[in-house]
């Protein structure tokens, strides 16, 4: 509760500051205009993301570009006290590529594959066939792990993990198993909620992929794995997938016999579920408004990376205070990671997102983006209370945010939160892993998708 | 019980202090009256003949305190919950299977849900606690732990939402003129309170900090949701029995001792006494037993005892589910029963080339000739048969009720029981 509270305090302060921040982004716009060829900065961040992620570990050039980027970003910032980034320069982690042994594993582990090498080289619980006896079960819950998504969660949990051993334990500290469920749990927690939202959304891309909804509407052939036929319950089954799955991390949770690590992420479950009833209200007020959409922005999304964090925190036995830190660490990654999130709707193609343009306004939600261009154009707020609901809202919107600088704003509240994020790393002790927790932060403002 | 308090929750714009004790009034409404009614009118015909079933549950309620904390203002006072009846309002009038699903969960008499957290706490108040257990903990008044009825809770809420989800109507079936709009908004709020009642039942058994319950009561949300997969389905996941398989094809039937893993399945299909007990072992019993078996936990009894009390919750459950589908072949013909009860499974057993109507019935469960099935049933032994299995039941649950001192709570068990019969 403390948490949330504390976040909703956050959210006003951020109102209110934003105000300030305004005016300093206006400036630092003005300085990447004059700069020769003159492209949008959003354009500069998605170039150097690509060239970050193609890249291995020992790309010193591509890895300078980002820190200068970062650089400069922390530079522009400095008034605003986010304190300077440490200078990690040519050290440059790629975090995936630092946690691919512990990494590969885990789509196999949760959606447990048939291969029998699999089931060998893997010793871990193959959890989610090992808990049912329903083939279509089976295949509606392991669809999503497929191992094409980012996972982000996993990987975050981890490394925060390896971090935190590091910085208690020293250079001989190793990761938990327990700290490796968190990582699977927090992966099966968010393809639960996932495949709930293709349920009430309807959506018909998640992940580049078409939603589990779609897919047994159309009575396709399930990826290879097995056809379905003709059974094409899917709302119910779709709907019982995510209470499975949620259910078979439960019992995972609850197998790591840690009362702390349960009501941590048992808080978690209860703040998706809350966040997704705050998304079907709105605030008539903007500032009532902006507040409402952060607490929304946390508990959809941050409350994972925050509660996940602090799980793994818990169980490496750190003390309060570093659990805290971790906490706040994947509160900012996830409140930045979602405002990123957000920015990208109105920029994305459908094709690089995986996901229609302005999904979120033809879901009726307004975002970050629509809020703050409500300041400069108020008559998007009749288009907000009713949900983008009459013919060319959406069209209109977009448009509006466009011609404002809600995108800029966005994006600037996100890398405030991605900087706190790096801020929070950099306190830990210096290892690997904290550099990558530290490059994750930068990951995530400048992903593309 | 969670929606119960929609109807009230309407007119939220008054003040809420009133509100909720007319709530609170309303949440007691129905099994008041229910009991002041029915009891009334059979009070002649039954008179001391056997407990009605209303009367006992109603004394059973007194046996330990109230239903469950399920009612508890902290519930009533909910924001998630007044907004899911700020919406459901917008849904009166479509027939969205929510709204059914809600006023069942009000009126459905004997299929009462209050009647699952009930059996925990009298379970739990049969059985007694170890003397440990300190007295901060215990509900002295009522008998059971505040940890005991907490569980209750959590055995309500994980029922309801899956009552609640199991109500989600398919997109794709075909829908009236207008109806995909009401459909899918329906759909949303279902599962939104569905998730919300999950959500909550994760965080009460968190608070419990007992991880081997968390796990417990975990699987048993696994096994429901395991329950809608099994078997054959029409279009809108009603379930259908499967293909009676002559004896020599059937797969060997493997043992159900395993609690924490799931329910094997093999020699399941086609062997329709099995499947019936697999279904409602799964969609049922495990919920009822796991509970059971979990309160007992709870007061520091051994293994040995909270097995009993899963073989207790799971034989109850069944005789309970055996005394629903007796319902339909107790009086007038009704319209549709359910193609999975025990009944027609046994006639399916006796007769397997009835299956042909069955099949009629794979798009939808309406396209069945209910009233030729109807007959067959009548002229076979289902119903005996039936009788017999649930009789069964009864037994081996009274069998594990002797092993609890004789107490109040434990005749009220044995009326709750009784009263089932035929």
């Amino acid at each position: 509760m403390a948490c949330l509270s504390s976040s909703r305090l956050c959210a006003r302060v951020q109102d209110k500051l934003m105000c300030q921040f305004g005016q300093k982004v206006r400036r630092q716009t003005l300085f990447v205009k004059l700069k020769p060829p003159g492209p949008s900065p959003l354009r500069i961040f998605g170039k150097t993301c690509q060239r970050v992620t193609t890249c291995g570990p020992a790309c010193g050039t591509s890895g300078t570009t980002v820190t200068g980027a970062a650089r400069r970003l922390a530079s522009s910032m400095q008034s605003t006290s986010t304190g300077s980034l440490p200078d990690y320069g040519t050290q440059m982690v790629d975090p995936y590529r630092l946690l691919e042994d512990d990494l590969n594993g885990i789509y196999e582990d949760i959606r447990s594959s048939n291969r029998e090498s699999l089931r060998i080289t893997r010793p871990w619980i193959k959890e989610l066939e090992r808990n049912t006896n329903q083939p279509e079960l089976n295949t509606i819950a392991t669809y999503y792990f497929d191992g094409q998504g980012k996972a982000l969660r996993p990987m975050v949990a981890i490394l925060t993990a390896k971090a935190i051993n590091y910085h208690v334990y020293g250079e001989n500290s190793a990761l938990l198993p327990s700290q490796r469920q968190v990582a699977m749990i927090s992966e099966m927690i968010h393809s639960a909620s996932l495949i709930h939202d293709d349920v009430i959304d309807q959506s018909d891309f998640r992940r580049g992929k078409p939603s589990v909804n779609v897919l047994w509407n159309h009575k396709k052939v399930c990826i290879g794995i097995e056809c379905l036929g003709n059974k094409t319950n899917c709302s119910i089954w779709v709907a019982m997938a995510g209470d499975f799955i949620l259910a078979v991390a439960s019992m995972m949770i609850a197998r790591l016999r840690s009362d702390e690590v349960t009501l941590v992420l048992s808080q978690v479950v209860t703040d998706l579920v809350q966040g997704e009833f705050m998304q079907l209200g709105s605030k008539e007020t903007e500032n009532e408004r902006f507040a409402h959409y952060l607490t929304k922005t946390y508990r959809k999304t941050a409350s994972l990376f925050a509660n996940s964090v602090k799980a793994v925190a818990l169980l490496s036995g750190a003390d309060e205070a570093t659990c805290e830190l971790a906490f706040q660490y994947g509160r900012n990654l996830g409140l930045s990671f979602q405002l990123v999130d957000d920015l990208l709707d109105f920029v994305s193609s459908s094709h690089g997102m995986g996901k229609p343009t302005a999904a979120d306004l033809r879901l009726g939600l307004a975002t970050a983006p629509v809020l703050f261009a409500c300041e400069k154009y108020p008559e998007l707020n009749p288009m907000i209370m009713r949900r983008f609901q009459d013919a060319g809202d959406v069209e209109k919107a977009f448009e509006l945010v466009h011609k404002s600088r809600g995108l800029e704003q966005t994006r600037f509240l996100a890398r405030k939160h991605g900087l706190e994020a790096a801020r929070l790393a950099s306190e830990l002790a210096d290892s690997p892993y904290q550099k990558a927790l530290v490059v994750t932060t930068d990951l995530v403002l400048n992903r593309i998708k | 019980m969670s929606l119960s308090r929609l109807g009230g929750v309407l007119k939220f714009d008054s003040v809420k202090v009133s509100q909720c004790s007319a709530l609170v009034a309303k949440l007691w409404g129905p099994c008041i009256r229910e009991v002041s009614t029915s009891s009334s009118n059979r009070a002649v015909a039954q008179h001391n003949s056997k407990p009605d079933w209303n009367r006992a549950v109603s004394e059973a309620e007194k046996i330990v305190g109230y239903p469950t904390s399920f009612l508890s203002l902290r519930w009533v006072l909910s924001d998630e919950i007044a907004n899911v009846a700020l919406h459901l309002r917008k849904l009166v009038g479509s027939n969205h299977p929510l709204l059914k699903t809600a006023k069942n969960l009000i009126y459905n008499g004997k299929n009462n849900m209050q009647a699952w957290g009930l059996i925990v706490l009298l379970v739990s108040k049969a059985a007694g606690h170890s003397p440990e257990i300190p007295d901060m903990e215990q509900d002295k008044a009522a008998g059971v732990l505040h940890s005991q009825r907490a569980l209750a809770e959590v055995t309500e809420m994980i029922r309801t939402s899956h009552l609640v989800h199991k109500g989600l109507v398919n997109m794709n079936t075909r829908l009236g003129p207008g109806e995909p709009d009401d459909m899918m908004f329906g759909n949303k709020i279902a599962l939104l309170s569905g998730d919300y009642l999950l959500a909550n039942s994760c965080t009460e058994l968190a608070n419990l900090r007992n991880q081997e319950l968390v796990e417990l009561m975990s699987s048993a949300v696994r096994d429901l949701a395991e329950a809608e997969f099994l078997g054959e389905r029409d279009e809108q996941n009603n379930p259908l029995p499967s293909r009676p398989l002559p004896l020599h094809q059937r797969e060997e039937a493997s043992e159900w001792d395993c609690i924490l893993s799931p329910l094997p399945m093999s020699g399941v299909s086609g062997c329709m006494g099995r499947e019936w007990s697999a279904r409602h072992v799964l969609a049922a019993g495990a919920l009822l037993g796991k509970s059971c078996s979990a309160a007992l936990k709870l007061a520091g009894h051994g293994q040995g005892l909270q097995t009993q009390g899963y073989l207790f919750g799971c034989h109850l459950a069944l005789a309970w589910q055996a005394f629903l589908d007796l319902e339909a072949f107790s009086g007038p013909e009704p319209a549709y029963f359910s193609l999975v009860g025990a009944p027609l499974a046994f006639t399916l057993e006796e007769r397997p080339e009835l299956y042909r109507y069955i099949e009629a019935g794979k798009r939808s469960v309406h396209d069945v000739d209910y009233h030729a099935l109807y007959q067959a049933v009548l002229e076979g032994s289902g119903i005996e048969q039936t009788k017999h299995l649930q009789n069964e039941h009864v037994t081996r649950a009274r069998e594990v009720l002797e092993a609890f001192p004789n107490c109040d709570a434990r005749t009220a068990l044995t009326n709750i029981i009784v009263a089932m019969l035929p």
